[in-house]
């Protein structure tokens, strides 16, 4: 237990979700722009309704799976919460050929990458995001959108 | 990919003072959304190609479930069954277990012109007899016939439809009847019968842009023709990829 708890806080140090206001700003105003052009990065296939589109969140972590698969590409990762608890995530992003078409491959992003997640939180309260924006750890953004 | 989030970043910052400035756009028909760069004339009765769809801004806030920002005229029928309908794309979201959304929960064809609201791209293959319309979502196949042949009288109901091509000029027109019922018109639940009639006309206004004017009419659903004009961009470096609706089913389970 004090193993994972020590691995934990080596996690939330590379996390450091809340210590960066004005990084954090900056990561808000881009979203906040993009989403005032462009409208929301679209779903493939269904609604919003699970989704609370407004807010935005970002989730820092490490990842422990991605789903390049149809209809949605998935990211599973690890970070804690605000009393240092871990917590398991989830986001889901357009299809995979969307993706595709802007640059995405299935080796994007891999298993133990550091990763900042940041679109809608769900509504039902569980840890699940409708990815709106992605950075790696090596600070490289991923492209979103699509084609259309 | 750096460079490309940065064009696209750009774009959009210089999309604001420019969809501002233009708030006339959102009440006029929305024209045709040309490539910033010149494009080359359009071929003569060829519109070959990977097309994708082309919103204007104004466009963009409909075409992700419907055709036009007003909704359509419909009977008592229509309205009722729309009502009833619980869409997940559009206003009247639902999650994908709430949803009756045909294609959705049965995976069954969106049916025409449904299928160009579906956000992939299609492949246009025209042949001697037929033009093909091939469309990426879960491998949608048209057949535009071209060989002066007229519908059957006693069409079998499909879900694409029994489609007829003739040029007009350097329009297509392509009429198509034959449906059955069991698809919606849109992605926000409008419905139809199995007395919906299609025309389309395609326009290739020049090499990069395509036109197409759609007319739906159903005397059960819909009280006045529902018409709208859907904008496409020639995209040369595209493949049609697969997509299978069959992998929708997992996703019922992930949302929570």
């Amino acid at each position: 237990m004090g193993v994972l708890r020590q691995k934990y806080r080596e996690i939330s140090r590379i996390e450091g979700i809340g210590d960066n206001v004005k990084n954090n700003r900056v990561i808000f105003l881009a979203i906040f722009i993009m989403l005032l052009t462009l409208g929301p990065v679209a779903f493939a296939h269904h609604g919003n309704a699970n989704y609370d589109t407004s807010k935005s969140i970002t989730v820092k972590g490490v990842v422990t799976g991605f789903e390049f698969i149809n209809p949605h590409v998935l990211i599973h990762w690890d970070a804690k919460d605000d009393s240092g608890t871990a917590q398991k995530w989830q986001g889901e992003l357009t299809s995979p050929n969307r993706l595709t078409r802007v640059g995405w491959t299935k080796s994007s992003i891999k298993p133990s990458d550091t990763i900042s997640i940041s679109g809608y939180p769900a509504k039902s309260g569980s840890n699940e995001i409708w990815i709106q924006k992605v950075v790696l750890g090596s600070g490289e953004e991923l492209p979103m959108g699509g084609g259309n | 990919m750096r460079n490309r989030l940065g064009m696209f970043l750009l774009a959009g910052i210089a999309a604001v003072p420019l969809s501002s400035a233009l708030p006339a756009q959102t009440t006029q028909r929305p024209g045709p959304a040309k490539p910033a760069t010149a494009s080359a004339p359009a071929p003569e009765h060829d519109l070959s190609g990977v097309w994708n769809m082309h919103s204007t801004p104004a466009q963009r806030k409909y075409t992700g479930n419907t055709y036009t920002a007003e909704p359509p005229e419909m009977t008592p029928w229509g309205s009722q069954a729309y009502t009833a309908n619980k869409p997940s794309n559009g206003p009247r979201t639902h999650s994908l277990k709430e949803t009756d959304d045909p294609v959705l929960k049965q995976c069954l064809p969106p049916g025409t012109p449904r299928i160009y609201l579906q956000p992939f791209p299609f492949q246009i293959v025209q042949i001697p007899k037929e033009i093909l319309m091939f469309y990426e979502y879960d491998h949608t196949v048209r057949q535009i016939f071209m060989d002066g042949r007229a519908h059957p009288s006693d069409a079998t109901p499909t879900y694409m439809g029994h489609s007829i091509g003739k040029w007009e000029g350097d329009t297509l027109v392509v009429d198509t009847v034959g449906f059955n019922d069991k698809t919606w018109l849109d992605r926000d639940g409008h419905p139809h019968s199995d007395q919906l009639h299609v025309t389309e006309r395609f326009h290739r206004l020049d090499r990069d842009t395509l036109q197409i004017d759609i007319t739906m009419e159903d005397p059960k659903a819909l009280a006045k023709p529902w018409k709208t004009q859907l904008n496409f961009q020639l995209k040369p470096d595209w493949d049609i990829m697969e997509l299978a609706c069959t992998d929708n089913g997992a996703f019922e389970d992930f949302e929570k």
